[in-house]
């Protein structure tokens, strides 16, 4: 599990670890079963307080998307395709959210904005589900 | 918070030098595994503090406890427990290094040579150097070094960092981090560098006069503040903006920069009163700091 902090974007460190994560596990990086690295290890490969990666686990269980299993490492959960897709929707929402306003500050109509976006797809050449 | 929890605890702790009030009631607890950066201008009370804590000074009311001790009834063996970096350290100058720490040492049961020579490595310190001769960076690192190997408790850091090179804080900040993982420590550091607080410590303590202005987790306050970039899109903004949780600001025709307290409290209702887009982002340490300086009443 490779996460990267950056530790002046002023997003505390736990949220970050939690987003990338939650973004690891939708997009399949990270499969359902996988045992997630320890807090002490984590929190030393990282280079922060163990507290943070434990309040991030904490979180990522909390949301369903991390399993706790007594005395063991805590593993991805499972889940089903629909859900897994539904997540990866949320994702990428998420990430668009910033956009959406950049296009409304730019005066851009809906259509010139989708229009701005399937060019992007077609660029990294995965417009094709989307057309 | 429990107070067996809790290594660090000061309970209405005043400290006057005649008519100056160095620290005016203060409150607080620390349990172990917290790094808290102890934050304020130039004479707001750190130091004082953090001696206080250590039993150098004696409170005019109030007190401060270490492990439930109160800090001016410590013994030898809770002071063996503590681990004290000062600002300027008076180390004896005839001494090597080498012979400054192998005398400490005889001070103290479980002196951990390993943890010794890492951090003597990790900080580039030269042991062979007589102390005297060493600048002031290396008596710093060599402070360090002399404050941690004992595997203390409780290390109270005053200004730890002000000295060293930029590698040398960097090694400083890890070597606290490995310190955290293996003993979990509490950990009190005062700094002026707020970017280098900003990526070790969990907690803020902001000391302004004597008295406590911030006492609170920084991912809370890191997600308590922001700043927001408006963009009206009918008509022009408000010359200025009476919120009391907008706490600066600056408007000029449809945009308006605004530093915002809760966020996210406010947002929606914002957008719609004033025909707004907000985009919002984080603000770093050295940002908040102003804030809470500003809004103390003289």
């Amino acid at each position: 599990m490779l996460i990267t902090l950056d530790r002046h974007s002023g997003q505390p460190v736990f949220r970050q670890i939690v987003e990338q994560v939650r973004f690891q596990v939708a997009s399949g990086m990270l499969e359902p079963g996988s045992a997630i690295p320890s807090t002490r290890d984590l929190a030393g490969r990282l280079g922060v307080n163990p507290m943070t990666v434990s309040k991030a686990y904490a979180a990522l269980e909390q949301e369903g998307v991390l399993d706790r299993r007594p005395g063991l490492a805590l593993v991805v959960r499972a889940r089903t395709d629909a859900a897994r897709t539904n997540e990866q929707r949320e994702e990428l929402a998420r990430l668009l959210r910033p956009a959406a306003l950049a296009a409304e500050q730019l005066g851009l109509s809906a259509d010139d904005a989708l229009a701005v976006f399937r060019k992007a797809l077609a660029e990294r050449g995965g417009s094709n589900e989307l057309e | 918070m429990n107070s067996n929890d809790a290594c660090v605890t000061a309970d209405r702790l005043a400290k006057h030098f005649g008519n100056a009030v160095a620290l005016d009631a203060i409150t607080f607890a620390v349990p172990r595994g917290r790094v808290v950066g102890l934050l304020g201008r130039n004479g707001s009370g750190k130091t004082t503090l953090l001696r206080a804590l250590q039993g150098a000074v004696i409170p005019t009311s109030g007190s401060c406890s270490l492990f439930g001790t109160r800090s001016v009834d410590l013994g030898d063996a809770d002071l063996a427990r503590v681990g004290v970096v000062h600002q300027e350290n008076r180390f004896l100058p005839w001494m090597s290094g080498r012979a400054h720490l192998d005398y400490v040492r005889s001070f103290f049961e479980r002196w951990d040579l390993r943890r010794e020579a890492q951090l003597v490595a990790a900080l580039d310190l030269d042991l062979a150097e007589r102390i005297g001769a060493m600048s002031p960076g290396a008596v710093q690192k060599l402070a360090i070094v002399t404050a941690t190997c004992h595997r203390p408790d409780v290390l109270l850091l005053d200004e730890p960092a002000a000295a060293l090179d930029p590698m040398a804080r960097e090694a400083l900040l890890q070597s606290l981090l490995d310190v955290l993982r293996e003993d979990e420590p509490a950990i009190v550091i005062s700094s002026h560098a707020l970017r280098d607080v900003e990526r070790t410590v969990d907690w803020i303590l902001c000391l302004d006069r004597g008295r406590v202005v911030q006492d609170e987790s920084f991912d809370t306050l890191q997600e308590r503040y922001a700043e927001w970039r408006v963009t009206t899109q009918n008509g022009a903004l408000p010359a200025h903006f009476a919120e009391t949780w907008v706490l600066a600001q600056a408007a000029e025709g449809r945009q308006a920069v605004l530093t915002v307290e809760s966020p996210e409290d406010h947002r929606a209702l914002f957008e719609q009163r004033y025909h707004a887009r907000v985009e919002s982002r984080p603000i770093s340490l050295e940002r908040m700091f102003p804030l809470w300086m500003a809004r103390r009443k003289p």
